[in-house]
């Protein structure tokens, strides 16, 4: 479809939604579950310094932070004698956060693959409802079944942050599964499914 | 003139006869049936109407001048042509060459009954694609009319059109089991499907020969039982739900039963942590023929989103808290109170108004339509009935609050003309969704018709089974980690405030009939004084009220308050 399709200007009439690649990279992340106490807490940071020094991955995800310290101020972390400080608390979150990810990927690939049958998502369209009644679609929810192998290169496109990735999967997502239609969903309010 | 009256004379003795010699209605359709004549056939050739000859087939009348004389005569001539079935049935087994008139053994062949079905005859096709056609002939499977040849040349319908039994009444077909090989000679090198399967009895049903008065019961009548291999046309979701998904709870249980190896216990322990995603096969069951298409995920406005998993959204539910100012357990006095229980109040609030669609905006009051649901924003008007508990809940803090349709739907009902209880709310915002009342309910029926076979039966095991699962179906059915595969917080709220909703609706007819509410708490909690077995039928069924017994709170089961004064 023309880059300049009535869809991709989404919006020119008032629709509101998001990009459909991005509403799909947010469910992957909900999907991802860890530590609930915030890295605030005593409770939060003791459990994210434990799991960070637990594996040589641990460690290279701090480095990747950017927590640069010497191996006597993690001991003293973790031995609860000082505190890190608030920019340390925010890279340590953020190293945390990065390895959980990595960790989880595999669980969530085979989540998704379901044995092979993949997982039906159900995206609801851009929403209208500031649009003028002349100018509105009719455009409904849809739903449709994605394959584990796109859901394979989804999940290692959101894991390296890879946008331009994410987007064509998003449009090949549609473009395979929803017919002519399928430019109405390239901008969508919520994609939902269960795995 | 005496010639006129003898003629007369001799009429009637003739129609007294014809009378005497009446047969039942049953007969009376099997002879039609047998002669293989239509209702109209038969209607025009007495002078009546087609549904007259029906009602005298069924029993509805007896037959009546003037079609009375020439039907009867009618009957009395094909009874000789086809005889009561009790002899033909009382034959041996065997082929009977020859021992039947050339009209009822025409009449015999065109209707093969189920049992004699030829399966093994195969439609011919064409090179080109199409069913081979020739000389029209009587169906060997139906008995219908059909050019469609079968691959030996015998007329067949194409494809699997012909519909046995329907064409075949099984009155006609009982005396036909001796004469089913004879008939169809063609059919001997096909073996299997010729002879009459030796375990069906050979007159499986309908038309007891003599006038049983019970025969004209229409459960009686001769129309053959449908055949499995029909598909039954079902006019509602919530039937097929019952008939089909019923089941899987007891298969469930008796599932788990065995795992256990008969440890009670342990078994509805294992029912429960299974009682989620058995719920949602359940609720995807029910779904499969229904009218609406539900959004599971559809985004939600922030008023409906959990700031953090531990606070709350914004919507308030309004469940009540109310405890009569006028009355107190710490005063003295002896009035006497009963605690009573609503039973499975979740399960009844199934039934409510819930939005099929994504919500969407309106402001002011362009939201509210009996054919919408959602939430709403609304500054209620203020409660002014000490006596019973304020629609809205305890709230303390005044202004402006979202609450549910389930909720707004009891307050414009207490502020119209039947109750005229408050002032209508002033809604200020709505976010809503076309709706149906019906979306849960086959799910709602399945769930009350386990509860209730499960009390019946004393059956504990399933009872708390389904309580697991519609409880957990509903309190899940939000932003929860443990179902993923529905998101409807505003469903949920929905839910919770028509139980609400409900309880409240107990608690005005208690005190319309004079009792005294003195509490109502959670979901179920209406604790009254006076007699309120005049009111609720005692019981645990989902339209009766059980007293509530608790082994922590001090106003449990029966209790005494006294009066406050001052």
């Amino acid at each position: 479809m023309a880059q300049d399709s009535r869809w991709r200007r989404i919006g020119h009439y008032g629709a509101r939604a998001l990009p459909g690649w991005v509403v799909l990279a947010e469910g992957v992340d909900k999907m991802v579950t860890g530590i609930e106490s915030p890295v605030t807490t005593e409770r939060g940071l003791a459990a994210r310094l434990r799991y960070l020094t637990a594996s040589d991955a641990g460690y290279e995800a701090m480095d990747r932070a950017g927590i640069h310290v010497r191996p006597r101020t993690l001991i003293a972390w973790l031995a609860e004698e000082r505190s890190p400080s608030r920019a340390n608390l925010t890279r340590l979150d953020a190293a945390y956060w990065d390895l959980r990810r990595r960790n989880v990927v595999t669980d969530l690939k085979r989540r998704l693959t379901n044995h092979g049958r993949g997982t039906r998502i159900e995206i609801d369209p851009a929403d209208q409802s500031q649009v003028a009644t002349r100018h509105r679609r009719d455009v409904e929810m849809r739903s449709l079944n994605v394959r584990g192998l796109v859901w394979d290169r989804a999940v290692d496109a959101w894991l390296s942050h890879d946008a331009r990735e994410l987007e064509a999967i998003w449009d090949e997502i549609i473009q395979g599964g929803l017919g002519t239609d399928w430019d109405a969903y390239t901008f969508v309010s919520s994609v939902g499914w269960a795995a | 003139m005496s010639g006129d009256q003898l003629d007369s004379v001799e009429a009637l003795l003739e129609e007294a006869r014809l009378a005497a010699r009446m047969p039942d209605p049953a007969e009376r359709l099997r002879l039609r049936e047998a002669a293989g004549l239509s209702r109209a056939q038969v209607a025009a050739a007495v002078g009546v109407g087609r549904q007259t000859i029906a009602n005298w087939e069924s029993g509805v009348t007896d037959p009546q001048r003037p079609g009375r004389v020439k039907y009867l005569r009618l009957l009395e001539g094909l009874a000789q042509i086809h005889p009561a079935p009790e002899e033909a049935a009382s034959l041996p087994r065997e082929p009977q060459p020859g021992g039947r008139s050339p009209s009822a053994s025409a009449a015999a062949s065109s209707v093969p009954t189920a049992a004699s079905w030829d399966f093994t005859a195969q439609t011919a096709w064409r090179s080109d694609g199409l069913a081979a056609q020739g000389e029209p002939g009587p169906c060997v499977r139906c008995g219908v009319v059909t050019p469609f040849r079968s691959t030996d040349g015998r007329p067949l319908h194409a494809g699997a059109m012909c519909r046995p039994g329907t064409a075949a009444p099984l009155a006609a077909a009982a005396p036909q089991h001796a004469t089913t090989p004879a008939t169809t000679p063609a059919n001997a090198p096909a073996p299997a499907p010729v002879v009459p399967a030796p375990t069906r009895p050979p007159s499986p049903s309908p038309a007891p020969p003599s006038g049983e008065r019970q025969a004209q019961a229409p459960s009686a009548s001769p129309t053959p039982a449908p055949l499995p291999s029909r598909p039954q046309r079902r006019a509602q979701s919530a039937a097929r739900a019952q008939s089909e998904t019923g089941d899987l709870i007891a298969r469930a249980v008796h599932e788990e039963l065995q795992r256990a190896e008969g440890d009670a216990d342990a078994a509805l322990q294992a029912l429960v942590k299974r009682a989620i995603p058995d719920v949602m096969r359940l609720f995807e069951e029910t779904r499969a023929t229904a009218r609406y298409q539900y959004t599971a995920y559809p985004s939600l406005p922030d008023i409906l989103h959990k700031p953090s998993k531990r606070e709350p959204d914004q919507i308030w539910e309004a469940r009540p808290n109310f405890h009569h100012p006028h009355y107190s357990l710490k005063a003295p006095g002896d009035i006497r109170v009963t605690a009573l229980d609503a039973n499975a109040a979740y399960l009844s609030a199934l039934k409510c108004w819930l939005p099929i669609g994504k919500l969407e905006h309106h402001s002011g009051s362009d939201g509210v339509d009996p054919k919408r649901s959602g939430v709403h924003l609304i500054t209620p008007a203020p409660w002014t009935h000490p006596h019973l508990p304020d629609p809205l809940g305890d709230r303390e803090e005044p202004g402006a609050l979202w609450i549910t349709d389930a909720t707004l739907r009891l307050l414009l009902r207490l502020s119209g003309p039947k109750y005229g209880l408050t002032d209508p709310p002033t809604v200020h915002e709505s976010w809503t969704s076309g709706a149906t009342e019906n979306f849960l309910d086959a799910l709602r029926k399945v769930l009350a018709a386990a509860r209730e076979t499960a009390l019946a039966q004393d059956d504990s095991l399933t009872e708390g089974y389904v309580k697991a699962m519609y409880s957990k179906f509903i309190s899940t059915m939000g932003e929860s980690v443990h179902n993923r595969e529905i998101q409807r917080p505003d469903w949920m709220h929905i839910i919770h405030s028509q139980a609400y909703a409900n309880l409240w609706g107990k608690a005005y007819k208690a005190h319309q009939a004079g009792l005294e509410v003195i509490a109502m708490m959670g979901t179920d909690e209406l604790h009254v004084s006076g007699d309120w077995r005049r009111v609720f039928p005692e019981g645990r069924g989902l339209a009766q009220m059980k007293i509530k017994y608790s082994d922590t709170a001090k106003a449990s089961g029966e209790y005494t308050v006294g009066k406050v004064t001052g």
